[in-house]
């Protein structure tokens, strides 16, 4: 892309894409980081993740000053505007994604204390790989522009949905077996709740991504397999 | 190739609207060089159509071939068709006289007659009717009314038209249009010469007046264009590069220059 007249206006959209790259990079390592802590019970790391939310939060709230100066000084169009727009819907999701690691980062005291077995945290474990390629993925392909890996990586959360609905039968088998489980089972079942919705916003960031990159939306329908909420009932 | 409004899937509008004006095949030449290239384009009736482009792309040719205002300078040509309601009026046996009624044209400094307010918009009313010194009256009140100037110099009809500051004198120019009862209005860069509180009055001008007109305004301020048309013209040395819904226009071209331009990324 050729560069603005205003070479301050290509340095003022530069500062944008930055933070995206830096609350995407912040976002993988919360989500891995808050995935190892629950796995291996590391209160220390879980706190880290705590501390690591505080500055994806001061991230947002840089990007979103950044954003409206920018529109106010420079009234971008076409591209630049959908950029700048973009960026803040995806920094907004980007910053839910940290709350959501921060949540499952806040759950590991409790789920360590009463001592989940090893197995029941054992697919909790491969769903969350899954959502951690997504996100590390998500804003690589923005940043190298690749509208048509975005399309394939918004599908991909179907996978991610078929792998909670597994996890939430898994844990409720695990409770009715024995009832001890239930206080660990339930914390972990919130934690694969939160890595769930990461997935989503992964969907929505690919959805973001794709329309700055193409000036083109998505089809509204994309595949949803998430099933627990009809299954819940007979359960 | 033909530019049209886009039906693609992000279009929120694609009905077919009746056309005002259609440029066929339109070459325009200063002389020996020329200045529009092929140019075909639908306008379509009460609605604004805005052209945009750098310096010298053609636009505001393009705007004086709609009226053949170029004809009072020498050696300007135009070929090729523009139709108003079906009809070419660059035809030879086209009266000048009765299509500048019809088209009525407003340009980027405001030229008031060196003559009282009631007067600059009586004055063009008495070249093409006869009505009764009640009807005059009724017909300036009504067209400073349109122009939303009227309760700014009702009290003050007398006074030279000279008088009124920049935004009014503009208010004042788009009133003696609108008095001759035109069915097209092209505007010339209308509020480049307009402080933000009098530009803002004209686009709110504009956009009462398409209820009953058909503008086509060229401007500089691709803002301006965004805000108060329908559809945008894009042209580039001399040809037409983009025409499209003006949403589409601002936030989705099709063609890189347009976006180049319009981005603020050209030259």
């Amino acid at each position: 892309m050729a560069e603005h007249t205003v070479a301050s206006f290509d340095e003022d959209l530069r500062q944008i894409s930055r933070l995206i790259n830096d609350m995407g990079d912040l976002a993988g390592s919360m989500v891995g980081a808050a995935t190892r802590a629950l796995l291996e019970t590391d209160n220390a790391l879980a706190q880290r993740v705590v501390s690591d939310d505080t500055i994806m939060d001061a991230r947002q709230r840089e990007l979103d000053d950044r954003a409206i100066t920018l529109i106010a000084k420079r009234q971008p169009m076409a591209d630049d505007l959908r950029h700048v727009v973009g960026s803040i819907r995806m920094a907004g999701d980007l910053e839910r994604i940290g709350d959501l690691a921060k949540n499952i980062a806040k759950r590991v005291g409790s789920v360590g204390i009463s001592a989940a077995p090893r197995d029941l945290t054992h697919s909790i474990d491969s769903m969350a790989q899954l959502v951690l390629i997504q996100v590390q993925a998500v804003v690589q392909e923005y940043t190298v522009g690749d509208a048509s890996a975005l399309a394939k990586l918004r599908n991909d959360d179907e996978r991610i949905d078929v792998k909670y609905t597994s996890v939430f039968r898994e844990l409720l088998t695990y409770m009715m077996e024995d009832p001890r489980n239930i206080t660990a089972c339930t914390h972990l079942l919130f934690c694969a709740k939160n890595l769930e919705r990461i997935g989503d916003h992964v969907t929505n960031i690919a959805e973001n991504a794709y329309y700055v990159l193409t000036g083109m939306q998505l089809p509204a329908n994309r595949p949803k397999q998430d099933e627990t909420a009809m299954s819940a009932p007979a359960a | 190739m033909k530019p049209m409004l886009s039906t693609d899937l992000n279009a929120a509008d694609t009905t077919v609207e009746k056309a005002k004006i259609e440029v066929k095949g339109l070459n325009f030449y200063y002389g020996q060089s020329k200045a529009l290239k092929d140019i075909n384009l639908s306008l379509p009736e009460r609605s604004v159509t805005a052209f945009i482009g750098p310096s010298g792309c053609g636009k505001s040719t393009l705007l004086r071939v709609l009226n053949r205002i170029y004809e009072l300078y020498p050696k300007q040509t135009a070929e090729g068709q523009v139709l108003l309601d079906g009809k070419n009026i660059l035809d030879r046996s086209q009266d000048l006289n009765l299509l500048r009624t019809k088209i009525g044209m407003v340009f980027q400094k405001p030229t008031p007659f060196p003559m009282s307010i009631y007067e600059n918009i009586a004055f063009g009313v008495r070249l093409y009717e006869k009505i009764s010194k009640a009807e005059m009256d009724n017909r300036v009140e009504s067209a400073l009314k349109r122009a939303a100037l009227w309760n700014e110099v009702k009290d003050k009809l007398n006074a030279s038209g000279q008088s009124l500051s920049g935004g009014q004198q503009q208010r004042l120019c788009i009133a003696r249009t609108v008095a001759v009862k035109p069915e097209v209005i092209l505007l010339d860069e209308p509020a480049s010469a307009l402080d933000p509180l009098s530009t803002a009055k004209i686009e709110e001008l504009i956009d009462e007046l398409q209820a009953d007109y058909t503008i086509v305004i060229v401007t500089h301020n691709m803002q301006q264009a965004a805000r108060v048309s329908r559809q945008t013209a894009f042209m580039y040395l001399g040809e037409l590069v983009e025409f499209d819904r003006t949403e589409k226009i601002f936030t989705s071209p099709r063609e890189k220059r347009t976006q180049d331009y319009i981005t603020g990324r050209f030259g």
